[in-house]
């Protein structure tokens, strides 16, 4: 025999469930827009049944009677598989989009193809000892030698060193990215402390599901800076292993933080191979620049014979003669008609020194665009693991709302029913054994 | 790729994406459209610069060996005026020889031709010394030193020089003419160039003596004529040369139209293909925005009351 309230004990067990599963439900519908949220589910079980062994049937057996419904757990819905494609495509990303966007600033330094870079100056200098050739007894002509070579020395040092202030700007950047106010340090101790919170709160036998979405946030971010390595401890907390470090960024609760990178991917893997000024990118770009100009400062020098440029690399070429001490020819004793020196010069136009500056336009042009076309690729993956994750853990706004209509109808019906067994009870109660009142 | 379950999140971030894809492309079709070019920097097209830059670094080479051609003919015109000058001389010269030398006329007369030859000589002296642009054209390299000095001296003052002009990538040309090839250096030269012949019948004439009358009408003619004849010879090397240079001109010319050609189609936009490419972009971006607005605003709460 089960006892009188047992009915009105299920219906209210019913309207806490219903009522705790539309909890969950606005918890979702408040959070649809908050970024690195995971949706909830809000799980009902039966209770454990009722066990009655003897007498309850016609025939004396045994029944289980349901006493209703329990919340069992509030599940975040979760792909885990799907968060470690996110965040090595994030990575990739980072990496390449850095890249192209470093790139792209010393490309534009160049000012190519235009008639303001680099080799419409140069086409005006070899025109100039040209005009020098052909009046050599002029000193208008040899104002205007000079002056073109000081325009070209001027054009040569000023990329030289606009491309310098873009590869030290790439190591500043990242030295402020890894340095104790960076973003990875923060991210690394906010991690450290949550790792704390959900142990607690797991240890508790809660499931901390904000707090989970935080920390994964938190590692999103990181991903997106380097590579990163999750190991679940199996009580709540992780070790997070950040780019090619030696030891784990975050283990527990503890922060290892600075380390030395070498290959972190990434954006910091960008900035770094982008900055090194030995074997970075753009460090090869100036070095290139570089023997462009000693290029043309040799040739020049030899055919004029004597010094015209001084300096060897692109930041130092400079002009080493004057108006006065200009020669249009290397004879000893020159003819004022003479201009050997002049032709010969004029002669290098197209030559290996113009070959050289156009090639260098041309490779940094093929890096930026293979660059670009690396980061379109990488866009189109991360969106794509993006839309992954968020099939799983996205709300959806229109499944909440039949949720709730769910829930809502539920606590109306256990709601019905409870008033249904008061009405029974009071009939019983108040009704019965009262004859003729 | 095919999922079971579209959130709005979704939906909404594909939407962003697709219209910012498009707006990018429509960015650089409008630049495109705007500036005409069809590589405004490297990444355009890295090949495409390379061949860009140096194409213009061929039409600067060609507008300059333009210029020199110009200049080039601008002093070859002089030098060619002024040795016609000095034909129109030797060609009096020839008149007053015969005249001189001629017996019915007397030793007065031969005085006053002789006046007039010495003249004569100083006119062709300052012929020679004629400058383009400040550069004397018959002193060899010595420009700034005039090939004679007026008066008794007719030595040649200039040098043996080759004046030099490229009028091509590797292709130099020599566009001076020495005045000691064809006026030599007087008396003293001896060398039975102009100015010797010319002082030579000036002498002959105020001589006095019939024999050296004799001489007037026939070495001295005749020198003459041989003297007539290297004129000429320079004087068709000069021709020669402009001929060169004309030639040179109109080469430099359609060199600069295919240069041209050929650079307009590696950096230029086909302003057809651009705009048309444009206006597709517009449209798709007009549908992309009107069915976007329209699927991300709909959502059950529309029909839930």
């Amino acid at each position: 025999m089960t006892s009188s309230w047992l009915g009105i004990q299920t219906s209210l067990r019913g309207l806490l469930a219903q009522q705790q599963a539309l909890d969950v439900t606005t918890h979702n519908v408040a959070n649809a827009s908050t970024v690195g949220y995971t949706r909830q589910q809000a799980v009902l079980t039966t209770t454990n049944p009722l066990m009655l062994s003897t007498g309850a049937t016609a025939t004396g057996g045994a029944i289980a009677l349901g006493q209703g419904v329990d919340l069992q757990s509030i599940n975040r819905i979760r792909d885990t598989f799907a968060d470690l494609q996110f965040r090595a495509q994030n990575q990739s990303l980072g990496y390449s989009d850095e890249t192209a966007k470093q790139l792209d600033q010393v490309q534009s330094v160049f000012s190519e193809p235009s008639d303001n870079g680099i080799s419409n100056v140069l086409g005006k200098f070899w025109s100039a000892w040209d005009d020098l050739a052909n009046h050599p007894e002029t000193t208008a002509t040899r104002d205007a030698v000079v002056n073109q070579g000081q325009l070209l020395t001027d054009s040569i040092n000023q990329v030289s060193s606009q491309m310098t202030q873009v590869q030290s700007q790439a190591q500043t950047e990242y030295a402020q990215d890894i340095g104790p106010n960076g973003t990875v340090q923060s991210a690394a101790t906010q991690i450290a402390n949550l790792n704390q919170a959900i142990k607690n709160a797991v240890g508790q036998g809660a499931q901390p599901n904000d707090l989970l979405d935080q920390r994964d946030v938190l590692l999103d971010t990181l991903s997106d800076l380097g590579q990163v390595k999750v190991t679940d401890l199996g009580n709540g907390a992780i070790d997070v292993n950040f780019g090619d470090a030696a030891t784990p960024l975050v283990a527990d609760g503890t922060v290892t933080w600075p380390q030395t990178l070498s290959a972190p991917g990434g954006r910091l893997g960008a900035l770094l191979q982008l900055g090194d000024p030995s074997t970075g990118k753009i460090a090869s770009f100036l070095t290139q620049l570089d023997s462009f100009a000693s290029q043309l400062q040799t040739s020049v020098n030899t055919a004029y014979g004597g010094t015209f440029f001084s300096g060897t690399s692109a930041a130092t070429l400079a002009v080493a003669e004057t108006s006065a001490t200009l020669h249009a020819s290397s004879l000893a004793t020159p003819p004022a008609g003479a201009n050997d020196a002049a032709l010969a010069v004029a002669g290098l136009r197209s030559g290996t020194a113009d070959q050289s500056y156009s090639a260098l336009v041309a490779k940094i042009g093929g890096d930026v665009a293979n660059s670009l076309n690396q980061r379109s690729t990488a866009q189109a993956l991360q969106s794509a693991a993006q839309d992954r994750r968020q099939s799983t853990s996205g709300v959806s706004v229109d499944e909440e709302m039949v949720n709730m209509i769910q829930f809502q109808r539920g606590y109306q019906a256990s709601a019905r029913a409870m008033t249904t067994i008061d009405e029974m009870l009071d009939q019983l109660i108040n009704r019965t054994g009262r004859v003729g009142l | 790729m095919t999922f079971h379950r579209i959130t709005p999140d979704m939906t909404r971030r594909s939407l962003v994406d697709t219209l910012g894809d498009l707006t990018t492309r429509i960015a650089a079709s409008q630049k495109e459209v705007s500036t005409g070019k069809r590589i405004t920097q490297p990444s355009d097209d890295p090949l495409g610069t390379q061949r860009a830059i140096d194409l213009r670094g061929a039409l600067a080479g060609t507008a300059q060996y333009t210029n020199t051609v110009q200049d080039s003919s601008g002093w070859l015109q002089t030098a060619d005026d002024a040795m016609g000058q000095i034909t129109d001389v030797l060609h009096r010269v020839q008149e007053l020889t015969v005249q001189g030398g001629s017996d019915t006329t007397s030793q007065t007369a031969r005085d006053s031709i002789a006046d007039e030859v010495d003249q004569l000589i100083n006119a062709v002296k300052q012929n020679a010394n004629t400058s383009y642009q400040g550069a004397y054209v018959f002193s060899g390299t010595a420009t700034t030193t005039p090939p004679y000095l007026q008066g008794a001296d007719d030595t040649y003052k200039g040098d043996a020089g080759t004046v030099a002009r490229t009028i091509g990538p590797g292709i130099s040309v020599q566009i001076n003419q020495l005045a000691s090839s064809f006026l030599g250096s007087g008396t003293s030269g001896a060398d039975g160039k102009l100015l010797d012949t010319l002082r030579g019948i000036s002498a002959h004439l105020r001589s006095g003596a019939s024999s050296d009358h004799d001489l007037l009408r026939t070495t001295d003619l005749s020198s003459l004529d041989t003297n007539l004849d290297q004129l000429s010879q320079a004087r068709s090397t000069a021709g020669a040369m402009m001929n060169r240079l004309d030639a040179a001109q109109s080469r430099l010319a359609d060199v600069q139209v295919t240069t041209t050609k050929v650079l307009s189609d590696t950096e230029d936009a086909d302003m057809a293909t651009s705009i048309m490419n444009y206006t597709q972009q517009s449209n798709a971006l007009q549908a992309a925005l009107k069915t976007g607005a329209s699927l991300i605003q709909s959502s059950l709460l529309d029909f839930l009351h």
